[in-house]
């Protein structure tokens, strides 16, 4: 019987699942099965896992556990999420969402095989999945409008959409993956860079509050953005802005805030004459882990210890919604202390317009599900290695169940909700 | 300034302004050129000074009050080197104290460096000698204490890395026993890949110790970690002349190869390749990687250890990622009170790894091995490893001491 490898479906978002099965196998072989994938700048990633086929010489995905590799247990989209760079520092990233996919390499070989040798030797079988950042029909535009920079998707279909606007972290340039995404899902998502992408300072000496308005007005008079209001999905310092976007602009009715902090990190904040000083950062609290990699998550616990209530962001002014993300695992802030934080301080003031969801094992950098962990960068101003924590296994569950929740959230919010009357 | 490697350090700093923010860095290059760094974050009190026996350190490569935090926390710049003295007697390693005028976290330093100072650690002592041993079948290095002895016998096995390691036996050696750091494989004209463990050819060593003018009678102690340990076990169940037996992080049944002595076979439990699991840093967990000694299809490769004459003491790293060394230690010890003897105890030592060295050996994540393509994974949280290899050395110098000293008396 001939050895077959399927997977439905070959071409998909990269969020959606495969379903990966082989077959004609000799009942009871181990196999390990390896993925591959090159991305745009020629960086490999790879990922193996170790398969038991069943009494008729199958394997699935669904069902099998992994019982070895970069992975164990019953993970069917493992080989994905658990792809590791061949240099530890290297981030997968899509630069261009919208005209090629990721492919993805699936072979089989036989479990003697030294995986060293696996490069040279030809699989038994193998086959090519494409993964894509954008659903047919997305509209990519890019966006330079009064001061504001960045780039627009807008689904596929007639109509007007919800409006979002994604803000990444504070790296700068402009992260265009998860916008295309959330479009792909039926929201019109302004990617919006803040630093360091064209004419924006590549190091601002403040966040001025009013260029974020702008986006967001800019965003609500678009022909194809359903209103009133808009969501927000951000990430680590763009979560900082997403807060005070949320704090004094009602036109913000949903905000995910991931792994982000209560109060103001490294340059000040202005709105409208109004200043808000960042929380002083304490260098000597710096960890090195094991592996030299840098955790700044407790740089600012001095501060925070010391701090009166003026430094965290009144969150309680805000009139929309929230969806606290956090990793637990987060090494990079004290994600977990900064959530629990606000919503306590959401609390005290009668307000019950949150959820927060924390996910054990899960690090700073959560990001599309089946996206692999990239566990530490290298920031190009600074000469040191970051640590952004999470463990394999449980930052893609985390991933995963998070993305689902964050579709919910904005769908329960932004879409008009249709009521029946009787 | 001076000393072995096993001794502690006292490190202060005067001088300093009230309060001042430092950071003391430890660098040293090993014999083949490989840097390896640490630091450490510390504020000086209301006079100026710091003393690493008082004040806790805020950052770095560790945190809170360790004297010799800055040795043990060593890293390599280049991912996966393993810190590991090669000459024992004529070369101490060089390590280089710095303190700048700031906290520096970032990995080129351009603050000026405030003062300085090296510090000598030697693997050997004054009027130690070592001798090449090319005897019959045995090859490895003896380190005998200065004076005329007699001392009591140790012999000292390494793991799956092959060639012959020297340090433990050195320093062991400064503290009164006479060492015979024994190679089994892939050094001088031993066979390079181990396909076999021929018991008798430890028989040989363990003999030919015991006939040297200065190494006390009749019986020999025998320091094992790894591999070694499986091999040092089964000393123990076969061989009478070994009276004290230390297993670190070994086995309690033979695996990957048979075991050989005289007419008897101990057949291998097989490993799974398919366990192997893959850390995130690229290198191998094997934890999880051989059968299972319980299992009762495995019973015959189990190694007798109700048949040891003498004492043995299991030393464990709870959270070793090569092997499942806990696992192994209570299984041992079980089948020891199962036949009624109670000649075994065992150091269990929980964040400690698979490489539980001599005092102050900087934690090891991960390092190559012939054996197989990628760097093996050894696990160990820094801090409860480095407590771990200070404690279980002074144990290990108490059981020798206990077991193998001639003077004394029985009741």
């Amino acid at each position: 019987m001939m050895i077959q490898l399927t997977a439905t479906p070959t071409s998909a978002l990269i969020d959606e699942p495969v379903h990966i099965r082989a077959t004609g196998l000799p009942p009871f072989q181990i196999v390990v099965l390896q993925a591959t994938l090159k991305d745009e700048m020629g960086n490999l990633f790879h990922s193996h896992a170790y398969y038991k086929a069943n009494e008729v010489g199958e394997v699935d995905l669904e069902r099998a556990p992994s019982l070895g590799g970069d992975y164990v247990g019953v993970h069917p989209m493992g080989l994905f999420w658990s792809l590791k760079p061949e240099n530890i520092l290297t981030k997968l990233l899509k630069r261009d969402v919208m005209s090629s996919p990721f492919l993805v390499q699936i072979k089989l070989y036989d479990s003697n095989l030294p995986l060293i040798h696996i490069p040279t030797t030809a699989p038994k079988v193998s086959l090519t999945l494409e993964r894509w950042y954008t659903a047919p029909g997305t509209k990519r535009i890019q966006v330079r409008e009064g001061h504001i920079r960045g780039t627009l998707f807008l689904p596929p279909g007639e109509g007007r959409f919800p409006g979002v606007i994604d803000l990444f972290a504070g790296v700068g340039g402009l992260i265009e993956s998860r916008a295309s995404l959330l479009a792909s899902h039926g929201f019109a998502t302004l990617a919006l860079a803040y630093c360091d992408y064209e004419d924006l300072p590549s190091q601002p000496e403040k966040t001025d509050l009013e260029y974020f308005e702008e986006a967001v007005n800019f965003l609500l008079r678009h022909p194809k953005v359903l209103g009133p209001g808009v969501g927000i999905v951000s990430i680590s310092k763009g979560a900082e802005i997403g807060l005070s976007m949320a704090i004094h602009l009602k036109q913000v009715t949903a905000t995910v805030l991931i792994n982000g902090p209560n109060f103001v990190i490294r340059i000040p904040q202005v709105y409208r004459g109004q200043i808000s000083q960042p929380l002083p950062f304490s260098p000597q609290l710096l960890s090195i882990n094991a592996l030299g990699l840098a955790e700044f998550q407790h740089n600012f616990e001095e501060a925070r210890n010391e701090a009166n209530e003026n430094f965290l962001l009144p969150i309680e002014k805000a009139q929309g919604h929230f969806l606290f993300i956090v990793g637990e695992d987060d090494k990079n802030l004290n994600s977990k202390a900064y959530a629990k934080q606000a919503t306590e301080q959401l609390r005290r003031n009668g307000k019950n317009n949150w959820t927060l969801l924390s996910y054990p094992g899960a690090g700073h950098l959560l990001e599309a599900p089946y996206s692999p962990l990239c566990c530490a960068s290298k920031i190009s101003s600074l000469h040191l290695f970051i640590h952004w924590g999470g463990e394999v296994t449980p930052h893609a569950i985390a991933q995963e169940h998070s993305w689902k929740e964050i579709k919910k959230f904005l769908r329960k919010h932004l879409l008009p909700v249709v009521t029946s009357q009787l | 300034m001076n000393a072995l490697a096993d001794e502690p350090v006292h490190i202060r700093v005067t001088g300093l302004r009230p309060l001042q923010m430092v950071t003391l860095m430890a660098s040293l290059k090993d014999e083949k050129g490989n840097v390896f760094w640490s630091r450490a974050f510390y504020k000086a009190n209301e006079v100026g000074e710091l003393d690493l026996m008082q004040t806790p350190a805020f950052g770095g490569d560790y945190v809170g009050v360790h004297p010799m935090g800055l040795f043990w926390s060593l890293k390599p710049k280049k991912a996966f080197q393993r810190l590991l003295k090669k000459d024992v007697m004529n070369s101490p390693f060089w390590i280089t104290l710095n303190l700048y005028d700031s906290v520096c976290f970032e990995d080129v330093i351009t603050d000026q460096v405030m003062a300085s100072q090296v510090v000598q650690r030697w693997f050997s002592g004054p009027g130690l000698q070592r001798v090449q041993i090319r005897e019959g079948r045995v090859r490895g290095a003896l380190f005998l204490p200065p004076g005329e002895g007699p001392f009591p016998g140790v012999i000292d096995l390494f793991g799956g890395r092959g060639g012959l390691v020297e340090f433990r036996a050195s320093l062991l050696a400064a503290r009164g026993f006479a060492v015979l750091a024994l190679a089994y494989f892939a050094y001088e004209d031993l066979p390079s890949d181990l396909l076999e463990i021929d018991l008798e050819y430890f028989e040989e060593a363990a003999n030919l110790l015991l006939a040297h003018p200065k190494v006390q009678t009749p019986g020999i102690g025998v320091i094992s970690v790894s591999k070694g340990a499986e091999i040092g076990l089964a000393m123990a169940c076969f061989l009478k002349q070994v009276v004290a037996t230390i297993w670190i992080n070994g086995t309690n049944a033979i695996f990957e190869f048979p075991l050989r002595y005289k007419d008897m076979v101990i057949t291998p439990i097989p490993t799974f390749v398919e366990r192997m699991q893959l850390d995130i840093s690229g290198a191998m967990r094997l934890r999880h990687y051989k059968g299972d000694p319980w299992d009762e299809l495995n019973q015959q490769s189990v190694l007798p250890i109700e048949k040891a004459l003498g004492s043995i003491l299991f030393i464990v790293g709870e959270n070793d990622e090569c092997m499942n060394s806990k696992e192994y230690a209570e299984q041992a010890l079980h089948q020891l009170r199962s036949h009624g003897r109670n000649n075994g105890r065992m150091l269990l030592y929980p964040g400690a790894g698979h490489l539980i060295e001599p005092p102050y050996s900087p934690l090891c994540y991960a390092s190559p091995n012939k054996n197989f393509s990628l760097p093996l994974l050894w696990g160990g949280d820094p801090a409860a490893h480095a407590a771990a290899q200070e404690h279980s050395w002074g144990e290990i110098l108490k059981f020798f001491r206990q077991h193998l000293t001639q003077t004394r008396s029985k009741l």
